[in-house]
């Protein structure tokens, strides 16, 4: 696969850090000219990613969350990693509607969002701890 | 995120504009039970028109609302969501639980 271009974020763990983490990506996206629908998708996917790490992987101790995005043509591969607690049962927590806190009002949609908004969804658990969130999207598709 | 609240006809119309996201769930949820808490009225319609981003931290903040407000027989719309919060609501079986409004 040939990277046309390629970025990185590291950002501390706190929720006042979505937007710009989704911001950046989805600037970072805007050089191969995605529709509005698709950067929406795309703001969507990312905020659903660090909120899992905020909420989730340093939910004791806080932590550095670090983004990489990449384009190859008209695909965004993005990744989303922590060093955080991580899943103890990733299908599970894939699954719609479950949630590990469900007296918090968490809808337990993070996942299920994140793989019908981008075309491909990988989750996995991290040598040494943490999580590892990857997803493309293929902006010649589903236009919109 | 901001939200304004009006009474008419003792229907409680509240707008929520901006983004939803973690950052503003519990600001959201303190004003909006705030709200419910102190009005008197029929129903409560959640205007979306000028809401540009929620993610699945704001499926939650409506459905607690939902609940609430089920709770106590008063039903809950949601109005003119804009394309991208219309999209989540939709994946998120919001609409099953109370009906979609345009006006």
């Amino acid at each position: 696969m040939q990277i046309d271009n390629h970025m990185s974020l590291k950002i501390a763990a706190l929720s006042k850090n979505e937007a710009f983490a989704r911001s950046v990506v989805a600037a970072f996206c805007a050089s191969v000219n995605p529709t509005v629908d698709q950067l929406s998708d795309i703001k969507t996917a990312v905020s659903e990613a660090v909120t899992n790490a905020v909420v989730h992987a340093y939910e004791v101790d806080s932590g550095i969350i670090e983004i990489n995005a990449s384009l190859s043509g008209r695909t965004v591969h993005i990744e989303v990693l922590d060093e955080g607690v991580g899943i103890e049962d990733i299908v599970r927590a894939r699954e719609p509607f479950f949630t590990t806190k469900p007296g918090d009002e968490r809808s337990g949609m993070g996942f299920t969002v994140m793989e019908s908004f981008m075309d491909t969804l990988e989750v996995k658990a991290r040598d040494g701890g943490g999580l590892c969130v990857r997803m493309s999207k293929n902006f010649d598709m589903n236009g919109e | 995120m901001k939200i304004v609240f009006k009474t008419v006809n003792s229907i409680l119309y509240v707008g929520i504009s901006g983004e939803l996201d973690e950052s503003m769930a519990r600001q959201a949820r303190e004003s909006l039970d705030a709200m419910i808490d102190e009005a008197d009225m029929k129903k409560v319609v959640f205007d979306m028109s000028e809401l540009s981003f929620m993610d699945s931290t704001g499926i939650g903040v409506i459905l607690g609302r939902f609940k609430k407000l089920k709770a106590l027989g008063i039903p809950l719309l949601i109005a003119n969501p804009t394309k991208a919060v219309d999209k989540i609501l939709n994946l998120s079986g919001v609409y099953q639980h109370m009906p979609k409004v345009m006006f």
